[in-house]
C-alpha cells in the first residue's frame, strides 16, 4: 500500500530569510513608525482618556452591574424563588425569603445581596430568572468603595439603580 | 595624592553613580511608556508631584517608594540560607552596578600637566573587567533560582546558566577580534583608536571596522542582559517570573533593577567599543581644543533652536484634546517648563560668551571639552537604551532550545571565524 504522506515545502528556506536580519530591519522600522507618529500627535491616538472621557460604546448587551427590575404596578418582581442564587458559580447572591402581604404575589424577598467583590458578572442569574427579576443592563462598570462592606450591595441599592437602555420594568407574565 | 586627583576622582565616581542609579526610574519609565506608544497607547502619564507629571516619569518614584514600603516576606519553605536569599539579588545588582564602573565618560582632563581619567574605576584592563564582572552577575539569577525551592525558579535559573555557558563564548570571542583590531585592553585606548577616520570621510567606530563582530557582540549583550528576544530565564505563560517567582517587596526590586543598570552597561560598553564612546564623529579631542571657539559659537546658535523645536513640542503634546473641559494643571506645567528652559538657555548662552574669551590652554576649556563629551555619552547611551527597548517591543521571544541553537551553531564559528581573518589581516597588513 501506498504511504499517504504529504511533504510540505518549508517556507522561506533562502539566505536572505535565514539570516532574519531583513526581517528584523522591517520590524524595527514598523515600530519605530509608529513611535515617532505618535510621540508627534499624541492626542490624535485612537485611546480613551478614561476617567475624562466615559465609554461610548456600551450596548444593551453588555454586563454591568445588576439591578432588580419592577412590576407594572412598582412593586418588587422577585418572586424569591432562589434560581440565581442557584444558578450562580461563585455563591455570592444571599437571599430571605418572606410572605408577602399586598396580595400581588405569594413571596419576595426579604433582603436580597449581592457581594460584588465574588460576583464574576457571568450572567447566570439572569438566564436563570424566571421573572425577568434580575438583570444587568444598568451600564454599571466600576464599583467604588473605601471598606469591604461597601461592595455588599442590598435590596434597597439593586432596586434603585436604573436601567440604561430603557425598558424599565420587568416583563414577565 | 593631589588635591586635584581627589576631586576628579570623586567626581568620576558621583558621574558614574548617577549615571547608573538615576538612569532606573528613568529607564523603567521609558520601557513602559514606549511600549505604549509603539503599541498605540500612552503608557503610565498621570501620577504627578503637585501637578507636575514630566510625561510620567514620577511613576517610577511611586514604584520605588511601593517596594520599599512592601512586607519583607520570606517563603516559609526556606529552613536553611535565608541570607543567600537577601545576597542572591544583592549579587545581580552590584555586579551590573561594579560592571558600569570602567566606562570613560570623557577624554582623560588636564591638570596642571597631570593627566585624568574620568572613569570611575581608572583601570587599564577595562574590557576584562566588564566580561569578569558580567559573569558574575549570572551567579545572582542562579543562587536566586536554587534557594527559593521552587520548580518554576529553578527551572529559570537552569536556563540561565545554559545561556551563559552558550553566551559568553560568542562574546568573549567577539571582544577578542576587537581587542586584536584596537590591541589593548583599555577602553579609553578603544575609544582614542575610534577618534580616528578611515580613508578620510568614515569614523572608524568599531562598528565600521568590525561589523560583524559588532553584531554578534550585540546579539550576545542581549543574552547577557537577559533581555528581549532572548529573557527565556523568565517567561510568564511556561514559567511565571522565572527566578524572581519568590522574591518580593525590595528583593524584587533589586533584581528588577539590577537588569536595568545591566542593560544600561550593555548599552555603555557597545557604544565605548564599537560607536565611538564619547567622541563626536570626525571631532577628535584634540580638534576640540583647536576649534573650541568654531564649536562653541555653533553649540550657542543651534542650542535656542532645539529648544525652540522642544518647547513647541510640548505645547502640542503636553496638552489634553480639546473636547475635554479640565486638563490637570497641564497648562500650568507646559508654561513653568517653558519659562525655565529658557531661562537655562540664557544661562547656556551667557557662559557660552564667557567661554569664547578663555585662552585655549586654561582649565575651564578643558574642563568644558570633556563635559561636552559627557553629554555626547548620554546622548549616545540613550539612544542605545532605546534601541534596547525597541527590540524588546519589535521581536518575539525565541523558543529555549533556538537560543542555544543560534549561540552554538551559528554565533560560535562566526566570532571563530572573524578572529581568525582579523588576525590575517593584523598580521598581513602589520597596522
Amino acid at each position: 500500500m501506498e504511504k499517504k504522506i504529504k511533504v510540505v515545502e518549508r517556507h522561506n528556506t533562502k539566505f536572505k530569510h535565514r539570516l532574519f536580519i531583513p526581517a528584523i530591519i522591517e520590524g524595527l522600522k514598523i515600530t519605530t513608525k509608529h513611535l515617532f507618529s505618535n510621540v508627534n500627535n499624541i492626542n490624535d491616538m485612537d485611546v480613551l482618556e478614561y476617567p475624562e472621557e466615559q465609554p461610548t460604546d456600551i450596548s444593551g448587551r453588555y454586563r454591568g452591574l445588576h439591578r432588580l427590575t419592577q412590576r407594572n404596578d412598582g412593586s418588587i418582581a422577585c418572586v424569591a424563588c432562589f434560581m440565581c442564587a442557584t444558578a450562580c458559580p461563585s455563591n455570592c447572591i444571599f437571599i430571605q425569603a418572606t410572605q408577602r402581604e399586598d396580595g400581588v404575589d405569594e413571596k419576595m424577598p426579604q433582603s436580597f445581596a449581592i457581594d460584588t467583590l465574588e460576583c464574576i458578572f457571568c450572567g447566570y442569574c439572569v438566564e436563570a430568572c424566571p421573572c425577568d427579576a434580575i438583570r444587568m443592563d444598568t451600564g454599571i462598570f466600576s464599583v467604588i468603595g473605601d471598606r469591604r462592606e461597601d461592595f455588599m450591595i442590598d435590596k434597597e441599592q439593586l432596586l434603585s439603580h436604573q436601567g440604561a437602555f430603557g425598558n424599565e420594568n420587568s416583563i414577565a407574565k | 595624592m593631589s588635591l586635584s586627583a581627589i576631586g576628579v576622582t570623586l567626581f568620576s565616581i558621583v558621574l558614574a553613580l548617577l549615571l547608573a542609579l538615576l538612569m532606573i526610574p528613568v529607564l523603567v519609565w521609558l520601557e513602559r511608556r514606549i511600549a505604549g506608544l509603539i503599541q498605540d497607547r500612552k503608557g503610565p502619564n498621570r501620577t504627578n508631584l503637585f501637578g507636575f507629571r514630566l510625561g510620567g516619569v514620577i511613576q517610577s518614584f511611586a514604584d520605588v517608594i511601593k517596594l520599599v514600603f512592601k512586607e519583607e516576606y520570606y517563603p516559609a519553605h526556606i529552613q536553611k540560607g535565608q541570607w543567600l536569599f537577601i545576597i542572591a539579588p544583592a549579587i545581580l545588582f552590584v555586579s551590573a552596578l561594579l560592571g558600569f564602573m570602567v566606562i570613560p565618560f570623557a577624554d582623560n582632563l588636564n591638570i596642571g600637566g597631570e593627566s585624568f581619567k574620568i572613569q570611575a574605576l581608572p583601570v587599564e584592563w577595562g574590557v576584562v573587567w566588564y566580561l569578569a564582572i558580567g559573569s558574575i552577575g549570572v551567579m545572582g539569577v542562579l543562587l536566586g533560582g536554587w534557594i527559593s525551592h521552587n520548580k518554576y525558579a529553578l527551572l529559570g535559573s537552569q536556563r540561565a546558566t545554559s545561556l551563559m555557558l552558550g553566551y559568553e563564548l560568542p562574546l568573549g570571542l567577539s571582544v577578542i577580534a576587537m581587542i586584536i583590531t584596537y590591541q589593548s585592553i583599555d577602553f579609553n585606548a578603544m575609544v582614542a583608536w575610534q577618534s580616528d577616520t578611515l580613508w578620510g570621510f568614515l569614523p572608524a567606530w568599531g562598528i565600521i571596522v568590525q561589523p560583524l563582530a559588532a553584531m554578534i557582540f550585540i546579539i550576545t549583550i542581549f543574552v547577557e542582559t537577559n533581555r528581549a528576544p532572548f529573557n527565556v530565564a523568565e517567561g510568564e505563560s511556561e514559567i511565571v517570573a522565572g527566578h524572581m517567582t519568590e522574591f518580593s517587596a525590595m528583593k524584587f526590586a533589586m533584581y528588577f533593577m539590577g537588569e536595568y543598570i545591566a542593560m544600561n552597561a550593555a548599552s555603555a560598553v557597545v557604544i565605548t567599543m564599537f560607536f565611538g564612546g564619547y567622541q563626536l564623529p570626525y571631532l577628535s579631542t584634540s580638534e576640540l581644543f583647536t576649534h573650541f571657539n568654531v564649536i562653541v559659537i555653533v553649540f550657542m546658535s543651534i542650542l535656542p533652536f532645539l529648544i525652540y523645536f522642544f518647547i513647541r513640542w510640548m505645547h502640542k503634546n503636553n496638552a489634553i484634546r480639546s473636547t475635554l473641559i479640565s486638563d490637570g494643571g497641564r497648562a500650568f506645567e507646559t508654561k513653568v517648563l517653558t519659562i525655565t528652559l529658557i531661562l537655562m538657555v540664557l544661562i547656556v548662552e551667557a557662559i557660552g560668551f564667557y567661554l569664547l574669551k578663555q585662552p585655549a590652554d586654561s582649565l575651564v576649556v578643558g574642563v568644558s571639552v570633556m563635559l561636552l563629551q559627557i553629554a555626547v555619552f548620554i546622548v549616545k547611551l540613550m539612544i542605545f537604551n532605546i534601541f534596547f527597548i525597541v527590540v524588546r517591543w519589535t521581536l518575539p521571544r525565541f523558543r529555549y532550545d533556538q537560543v542555544q541553537k543560534l549561540g552554538w551553531n551559528y554565533l560560535l564559528p562566526l566570532s571563530l571565524a572573524n578572529i581568525f581573518i582579523t588576525a590575517l589581516v593584523v598580521v598581513g597588513l602589520g597596522v
